[in-house]
């Protein structure tokens, strides 16, 4: 196709390669035409290295892997060759394999891991039943493979005694994961090909899986395959990164390298629009445009109707792969071009420059949430109540303050509570304890029921937009009713065609155009950041004081979260109101809260732990968990990471909580007192900064200083 | 946007005294045109000028709107029946049954006894096509006098059903709580009543009511709606979890909206199925009761028809057997029928296919779902 295709080739060294693809193409038939979900791929990967493969959702990363396992579900067709070689021994064709030697195959030589770890057990059959119908599936010594598995276990700081007398229910997210990881190991596979191992699961835990895939792979000789769509978080685990962007390759090249001297003008518009903790605000800006459809990908380089560099030359001829360096092949035309013009946002560091945000509050706050708890679940009530008493404190006594125009970003893992409190403060989840404050009047007050408030000013004043924008429409109404009702119900002096003015403005505002087009639509018809937007306009119709945004930009691809948090600033600014984001990930909960002035909470177990500027909490956290927090968040161009801040990765019982500080059992730095006396909030901010900190050390004088620290040697 | 350094720090008891202030003149209370004023950031992606004050060139119609409705409920449905082989198979037996009820009762003549001769087998005079009873009863005008009471039996039957279970079922479902408590015993004592005994009894007390169609549909569906109610609560509760509910309740909409445009859509394929089987229930049921004998009939029926033809001895007499096999296959028809109607009419619900039988977007996007299928081969 181009010429540079046989120099990229052979320029590479003949070494060791365990999976070849070669022309490889995944294809469904559909209604409107051959859909390729992975487009004549080329691909090597080597025997012991880990090769992370990053794309977006849809960009045909999920196909790939499955592709490399012949294990395309119906009715997709693989086409190109799928070469595997063992050690010792033949090449051996996947494609060709019958169905008996393909499930030989699939676990004994390349063996995957899925996503959905929940799913992925069978809830009626305890862990060991699992490991021993794995092996004697496959006719292996069933006592000599539970003794594997029970290195394994212990291999992933697991009790493997535990664990195989464990039903799947009664693990967390995180265990269940990495006995995912060990059940996949336990036949002694070649290759181990990881499918978003570690989406589902918090930062914390995906950082420590992260670290242990290395131990893991040191010491049982693999070759990890590892598929995601979080570019940091592989950035310093893989040797070689491959960049998949609509249903092909575009740069493949050592990890170093992609990084700092990435080629193609996709990948650096990549990380330009990955939110981190270091980079200057100004250099994260979205990708333009959206990831074409598999039915018509575009003629030539499939990136050209996004690319700044894109010419004539672009959208007549497929770039194949240039040489961008040792084993670096880029599928770009322009790709010298592109390393001189489009910067990176990541070569440069420090050079910050954001306003000061501390200022001083508006004399009222608009929601005053005080000592607030939720609890959720049945007490054992004593009286032929044989069961346990079953209550999970979800919110335990936060008391927070939220201004006009004010962004507040709760942060923490998942069942922190975080959610809950958010419910709570914009009254859709009735507190069990405590009060909330709508402008000095208790928003509950007169309602009798559990959800629904008295007065239809506040119910009004609070709105929520959720995380997943593909289940808060309804997908049986078009855009024109979805956007009509909130307008019918709120501003019922407007007709027909006054609403749609409303509503054609609104859309277009947004940057939905031509909206009459887009009224019609029913939302399976809009891609998921339009969605969002809708969804965003749809609380913004009615003119809130307050959003509750869950999660808002977690279930957007990577290279529209930084224009959807953009626009979600922009429409704060224009609409004068409140957001309270809610977020697991600090680097978005940096960009929001800083680019805003607002603050950042740090949750953990429904308390609040710290409070703070986004300067201060990303800069210079006080609380042990804020610092986790910030190690759990990987950041690019930054190696050998130390051990992880925390004692144990696993967080205790949310039935159950730990005594004194919550977070004593995980905190590198407990000593006795934190075991039985619960932290006050200290105000550790300055001049310019708010800052306030759950934790004794941030006490000069404590008995905390005097106290034993926990022994714990582990 | 406009930040001020200052910095105050106040005691108070709340965690977070300090927070940024913003022009101090904003006060988003207005339910109004709060945002008539608007000061915008830097950068973005989206276009100028306030959002409410941006209008549309086009003006809609009374017209516009009289089209959109038709678009929506007439021309759109036709557009995916037709392409359903289900939905035009049905449709044609179902007209059938209706013309047979409506015109054929004009048309064809009532008959009496002696009206022809004894026993005539089917397709053996153009005079009785169908042929005659021993009683020498013309068996096609039987038949055809039968349909309106039967299909008005049907309907009103379907109806109840569908409506009484639905109504119980989205509302049990949604408010929960001592609504749901009350509803829901209510709805268990009808399904634990055995339903036929019932029937009897009932036909035996109103026996003034029993001969009127309506409330003899309605009755032979008495304990039906219950299982409707159940199976529909159990879904409304999945559903009401769903966040474009939690939307919706935070917007205050209304609760019949919530309930009928939120939540009745998503159950509505359910719903049709539901209201088709209940329709071919009440017809067996009616047609098993009228050859028991159990209710008390006046006019012609099919049920009565394979009474007398049975007490005639049709099973063992074949010059009598087209008395029997005629309002069968009256039956097993229309049951065909609506069966076939219920099951296109599933894709008339689903917005993707609705979407696709219209000129706006792109159609489907690809979705193939493939993790868990992935999931399986693993699984081997």
């Amino acid at each position: 196709m181009t010429l540079s295709r046989s120099d990229a080739s052979t320029a590479r060294p003949a070494d060791d390669v365990v999976i070849e693809l070669r022309d490889t193409s995944v294809e469904y038939g559909m209604d409107r035409g051959t859909s390729k979900v992975l487009n004549e791929v080329d691909f090597e990967v080597q025997r012991d290295e880990i090769v992370g493969v990053i794309g977006e959702s849809g960009s045909g990363k999920s196909m790939f892997a499955s592709a490399m396992l012949d294990a395309v579900p119906e009715p997709g067709v693989t086409t190109g060759e799928v070469i595997y070689r063992p050690e010792d021994g033949e090449p051996v064709s996947v494609t060709d394999l019958s169905k008996e030697e393909l499930r030989r195959f699939r676990w004994e030589e390349v063996s995957m891991v899925f996503q959905g770890a929940m799913s992925s057990f069978n809830p009626v059959m305890d862990i060991r039943t699992h490991f021993v119908e794995t092996l004697s599936a496959h006719d292996y010594d069933v006592d000599r493979g539970i003794e594997r598995a029970r290195e394994l276990l212990s291999d992933l700081y697991l009790d493997p005694d535990r664990m195989l007398d464990s039903y799947p229910h009664e693990l967390s997210g995180g265990m269940k994961q990495r006995v995912l990881i060990a059940l996949s190991l336990v036949l002694e596979p070649e290759v181990l090909v990881m499918d978003e191992p570690t989406a589902a699961l918090d930062l914390l835990m995906q950082r420590s899986i992260v670290s242990l895939l290395e131990e893991i792979k040191e010491k049982h000789d693999l070759t990890i395959v590892f598929i995601t769509h979080d570019l940091p978080l592989v950035a310093d685990l893989a040797d070689r990164l491959a960049v998949l962007y609509a249903f092909e390759f575009a740069e493949v090249g050592p990890s170093e390298d992609i990084l700092e001297n990435p080629a193609h003008p996709y990948t650096r518009a990549l990380l330009n629009a990955t939110p981190n903790l270091s980079a200057p605000l100004e250099e994260m800006r979205p990708i333009e445009g959206e990831s074409p459809d598999p039915v018509n990908i575009p003629d030539g380089c499939s990136y050209h109707p996004r690319c700044p560099l894109s010419d004539e030359q672009c959208v007549e001829s497929d770039p194949g792969p240039y040489d961008a360096g040792p084993e670096h092949d880029v599928h770009c035309h322009h790709w010298e071009q592109s390393v001189e013009d489009i910067d990176v946002a990541f070569a440069e560091t420090d050079e910050r420059a954001f306003t000061s945000a501390a200022e001083k509050a508006v004399d009222e706050p608009l929601v005053s949430l005080s000592d607030v708890e939720v609890t959720f679940g049945s007490e054992n009530d004593g009286w032929l109540d044989f069961g346990e008493d079953e209550t999970v404190s979800a919110v335990d006594g936060v008391s927070l303050d939220v201004y006009e125009n004010d962004v507040l970003v709760l942060v923490g893992e998942s069942g922190c509570g975080k959610t809950t409190l958010g419910k709570t403060a914009v009254g859709l989840q009735r507190p069990t304890g405590g009060s909330i404050e709508y402008r000095q009047r208790d928003i509950w007050e007169g309602s009798g029921g559990t959800s629904s408030l008295a007065d239809e000013e506040i119910r009004r004043a609070l709105q929520i937009v959720h995380q997943d924008p593909g289940s808060s429409l309804n997908s049986h109404q078009r855009v024109r009713t979805i956007l009509e009702q909130p307008l019918k119900r709120w501003h019922p002096e407007l007709d027909g065609n006054d609403r749609r003015e409303r509503i054609l403005g609104m859309l277009e505002y947004v940057g939905i155009t031509p909206p009459e087009d887009y009224v019609e639509r029913y939302p399976h018809q809009l891609s998921g950041g339009e969605q969002q937007r809708i969804a965003l306009i749809r609380t913004m119709l009615i003119n809130p004081d307050l959003i509750l945004a869950d999660e808002a930009v977690s279930a957007l691809d990577v290279s529209l979260r930084v224009g959807m948090m953009d626009l979600m600033i922009e429409l704060q600014d224009a609409f004068d109101t409140s957001f309270l984001f809610i977020s697991h990930d600090l680097s978005n909960a940096r960009y929001l809260a800083e680019k805003t002035g607002g603050r950042i909470g740090v949750m953990y177990l429904g308390r609040l732990v710290e409070v703070g500027s986004a300067e201060r909490i990303i800069q210079n956290p006080q609380h042990p968990y804020t610092k986790a927090l910030r190690w759990a968040t990987p950041e690019l161009g930054e190696e050998a990471r130390e051990d992880p801040p925390i004692r144990t990765i696993d967080i205790p019982d949310a039935q159950d909580p730990p005594s004194g500080c919550r977070y004593h059992t995980r905190c590198p730095e407990a000593r006795e007192v934190c075991t039985t006396e619960s932290p006050e909030f200290v105000d550790v901010g300055d001049e310019t900064q708010i800052q306030r900190s759950a934790c004794f050390r941030a006490l000069d004088e404590h008995p905390y200083w005097q106290s034993d620290p926990i022994a714990d040697d582990s | 946007m406009k930040r001020s350094d200052d910095d105050d720090r106040r005691a108070g008891d709340s965690i977070d005294e300090f927070v940024p202030a913003r022009p101090a003149e904003s006060s988003g209370g207005s339910a109004g045109d709060g945002a008539a004023e608007t000061v915008r950031s830097d950068g973005g992606t989206v276009g100028s000028g306030s959002p409410f004050e941006t209008t549309s060139s086009t003006e809609e119609t009374r017209g516009d709107r009289v089209r959109r409705f038709l678009d929506e409920f007439v021309r759109t449905p036709w557009s995916i029946l037709r392409d359903d082989w289900r939905a035009l198979v049905g449709f044609v037996i179902v007209s059938v049954y209706v013309l047979m009820g409506t015109v054929g009762v004009y048309l064809v003549e009532t008959t009496s006894p002696a009206a022809g001769p004894k026993l005539v087998g089917a397709f053996q005079s153009s005079e009785f096509p169908l042929g005659t009873t021993s009683a020498g009863k013309d068996i096609l005008s039987l038949t055809v006098h039968s349909t309106p009471s039967i299909m008005i039996m049907m309907t009103s039957g379907a109806v109840f059903t569908v409506v009484v279970g639905t109504l119980f079922g989205v509302v049990t479902g949604y408010k929960g709580g001592l609504v749901d408590t009350a509803l829901s015993t209510i709805t268990d004592v009808f399904i634990n009543i055995p339903g036929l005994p019932l029937v009897i009894v009932l036909a035996t007390l109103l026996e003034e009511w029993i001969n009127n169609p309506v409330t003899l549909g309605v009755l032979l569906a008495i304990a039906a709606w219950a299982g409707l109610a159940r199976a529909i609560r159990s879904q409304v509760l999945t559903i009401r979890s769903e966040s474009f509910v939690e939307s919706a309740r935070a917007m205050d909409l209304s609760t019949r909206w919530i309930l009928s445009r939120e939540i009745v859509p998503h159950l509505m394929p359910y719903i049709v199925v539901n209201m088709v089987n209940a329709a071919r229930r009440v017809i067996f049921a009616a047609v098993a009761l009228y050859f028991l004998g159990v209710l008390p009939f006046s006019d012609a029926n099919w049920g009565v028809m394979l009474n007398n033809a049975y007490n005639a001895g049709a099973l063992y007499r074949p010059s009598a057997y087209h008395w029997l096999l005629v309002p069968m296959i009256a039956i097993s028809g229309i049951a065909l029928g609506l069966i076939l109607l219920a099951q296109s009419l599933d894709r008339v619900f689903n917005p993707r296919v609705r979407a696709r039988h219209q000129n706006t977007g792109d159609g489907e996007r690809l979705e193939p779902d493939t993790e868990d299928d992935a999931k399986d081969m693993m699984n081997v």
